[in-house]
């Protein structure tokens, strides 16, 4: 259904209200959403890590289909612009133990057509024994259409892959980065790559067109069975997502809520979460808050870390 | 994976998925149909496939990229390099209309005068009109080099229109967005003022379609493709440089490290370049 009055138009009167109708109103939820902050790096301890995590927030995946979405965007042996394989196998390990009837590896970059050339460089075949058979290209996965309910974006309809519509549980396991579109990418813009190339092209610029923010608000609404885990061990700062500069944070955060996860990682990136668009619009003032977030585990205090933003972000600084 | 693997892929339905037990695409089951073209493929699973784009080619004369979407998209220009007599004369030219009146959204006339009204000028875009992958949206490297090289087939078959004009101005859409280390990126040059780097697919596709120009105008572009051969790091990117470089009489060695295919499509663009290195580009005929 789309509104008389495009939600774009209001939201340039009265962005906040709205947003605080949208979630109050519309969607109800919890009072606080929890939180990991969890100090982590690439070693093999990041499976215990992970495990945790998944413990700590009673993540029930018995019998379920889990996929898994990491961030694969550029050739890059030093991992800062991908997700790094061993925090995606140590997912993947992770929710085998918790019961899960099957788990997948799913991405679909938005530039790069050559997905398996770009995990193959960015480790994951050497890193996850039988990754080729795991992994699902969501640019050339077979697709459904989807008819958006109250879009945000001006698309009616989507189309996106199957793979992905059928999971039971969608994980996003992107990067912290900056973003020169959006301010930051997160557990909830890196749903960009659940967009199939074979339909949008690459870059999938037809979201562009009907809105970057909105659309990953949408994007956000039409995939809501999710969870997150944040790679913050290395970042990214400055021009990011591509070529900014590596940040070193050192930590995993993780929750059910994307909203306050992604909110987390912006205090974090020490960023204003309200200034980040679409957060704004898929969750609301209210639900950035940190009063209505608990956090769990290292406290935003100790672990932040300021990362460089473009002089056209300087106004999202916390 | 040679031509013969390709064919057991075939789906039912004659079409190709682009891996195992998907549904037919049309992007690599049009790959699959050249690949056969130069490498004694079956007759029989050729006509099977022909029978496929036959059967969905949309009322607007354009192609869906799967059966489940009903919306024609830039692999209508892929479909149009299929040779004409196999897919139908009028089918082709409903094809051909249909690519002569795509153009990126940002070539306008809504958008240029919105720039015009806001002082955002626009610089270098929309100065020259490419094609975009999805009717709407902005025009970019890929399918305006594939589009290019639809007209020119079509021009040789003499058909009537523009043709001539459209790939001109198609032709310097691609000079335009020539990255500062020569090759293409997969659109603009430069982003917030930060210069990207070219990659190899759209190097090579971009090559291919801007064979007839002269060599001088393409220096930068042609030693760029050859650096990035050496060091491309998937086969689809060196099958593409091999491709755009064979067209300006280059032969491209690749890097020491070969690299598998992944998919029917990349493994039919293999068997393409490797008869383009043999002397038959298949995408110039």
């Amino acid at each position: 259904m789309n509104h008389g009055i495009r939600r774009r138009d209001f939201l340039g009167v009265s962005a906040a209200s709205l947003a605080l109708t949208r979630c109050s109103l519309m969607r109800g939820r919890e009072p606080q959403s929890r939180v990991s902050i969890v100090r982590a790096g690439y070693t093999q301890a990041i499976y215990d890590t992970v495990r945790r995590l998944l413990v700590e927030h009673r993540v029930d995946v018995r019998g379920k289909r889990v996929v898994i979405k990491p961030n694969l965007v550029e050739f890059d042996p030093g991992t800062t612009i991908n997700t790094h394989p061993l925090l995606v196998h140590a997912a993947l390990e992770g929710f085998r133990a918790m019961g899960a009837a099957d788990v997948r590896i799913a991405e679909g970059p938005g530039h790069r057509r050559v997905t398996m050339d770009l995990a193959d460089a960015a480790g994951y075949f050497d890193t996850i024994p039988h990754f080729e058979d795991l992994f699902v290209d969501l640019n050339l996965d077979d697709v459904s259409q989807v008819l958006l309910r109250d879009p945000f974006s001006r698309l009616n309809s989507m189309y996106f892959p199957n793979t992905a519509l059928g999971a039971d549980l969608l994980v996003s396991l992107p990067k912290m980065k900056t973003h020169h579109w959006v301010g930051a990418t997160l557990s909830m813009k890196n749903f960009f790559g659940l967009v199939p190339g074979s339909v949008y092209g690459w870059p999938k610029n037809v979201l562009h067109w009907a809105g970057i923010d909105e659309c990953i608000a949408d994007l956000h609404a039409t995939f809501p069975r999710h969870f997150a885990i944040v790679d913050g061990v290395v970042g990214m700062e400055g021009n990011g997502p591509i070529q900014g500069k590596p940040k070193p944070v050192g930590v995993l955060v993780a929750g059910k809520d994307l909203a306050a996860v992604d909110a987390t990682c912006c205090r974090i990136m020490k960023i204003k979460p309200s200034t980040i668009r679409y957060l704004l619009l898929a969750a609301g003032p209210r639900q950035l808050d940190e009063v209505n977030i608990l956090q769990i585990g290292e406290t935003i205090a100790h672990v932040q870390t300021p990362f460089g933003l473009i002089e056209e972000w300087q106004n999202i600084r916390l | 994976m040679d031509v013969a693997s390709i064919t057991s892929l075939q789906n039912r339905d004659g079409g190709w998925p682009y891996r195992k037990g998907g549904g037919s695409s049309t992007e690599p089951t049009v790959l699959a149909l050249l690949a056969q073209t130069v490498d004694q493929g079956d007759p029989q699973s050729f006509e099977r496939a022909m029978a496929w784009l036959r059967a969905t080619q949309r009322q607007d004369g354009g192609w869906p990229p799967q059966t489940q979407v009903s919306q024609s998209t830039w692999v209508t220009a892929l479909v149009a390099l299929v040779p004409r007599d196999a897919l139908g004369v009028s089918r082709h030219a409903r094809a051909i209309d249909w690519l002569m009146g795509q153009t990126g959204r940002e070539a306008s006339l809504a958008y240029k005068l919105r720039n015009e009204l806001l002082g955002e000028g626009g610089g270098v875009i929309g100065k020259h009109e490419g094609w975009p992958f999805f009717p709407g949206a902005a025009a970019w490297v890929t399918p305006s080099a594939i589009s290019i090289l639809a007209l020119e087939k079509a021009r040789r078959y003499q058909m009537p229109g523009d043709i001539q004009q459209r790939i001109e101005i198609g032709q310097q859409f691609l000079m335009d967005r020539i990255c500062q280390d020569g090759g293409w990126n997969y659109g603009r040059a430069n982003t917030l003022g930060v210069e990207a780097d070219s990659y190899p697919e759209t190097t090579g596709q971009a090559l291919l379609a801007l064979h007839g120009l002269p060599a001088a105008k393409l220096e930068k572009p042609l030693a760029a493709a050859q650096a990035q051969a050496g060091r491309c790091q998937s086969a689809e990117g060196l099958s593409w440089l091999q491709l755009g470089l064979q067209a300006h009489g280059i032969s491209a060695s690749g890097p020491a490290k070969v690299f598998p295919y992944r998919h029917v499509a990349d493994a039919s663009l293999g068997i393409l370049a490797r008869a383009a290195l043999s002397g038959r580009n298949l995408f110039l005929e």
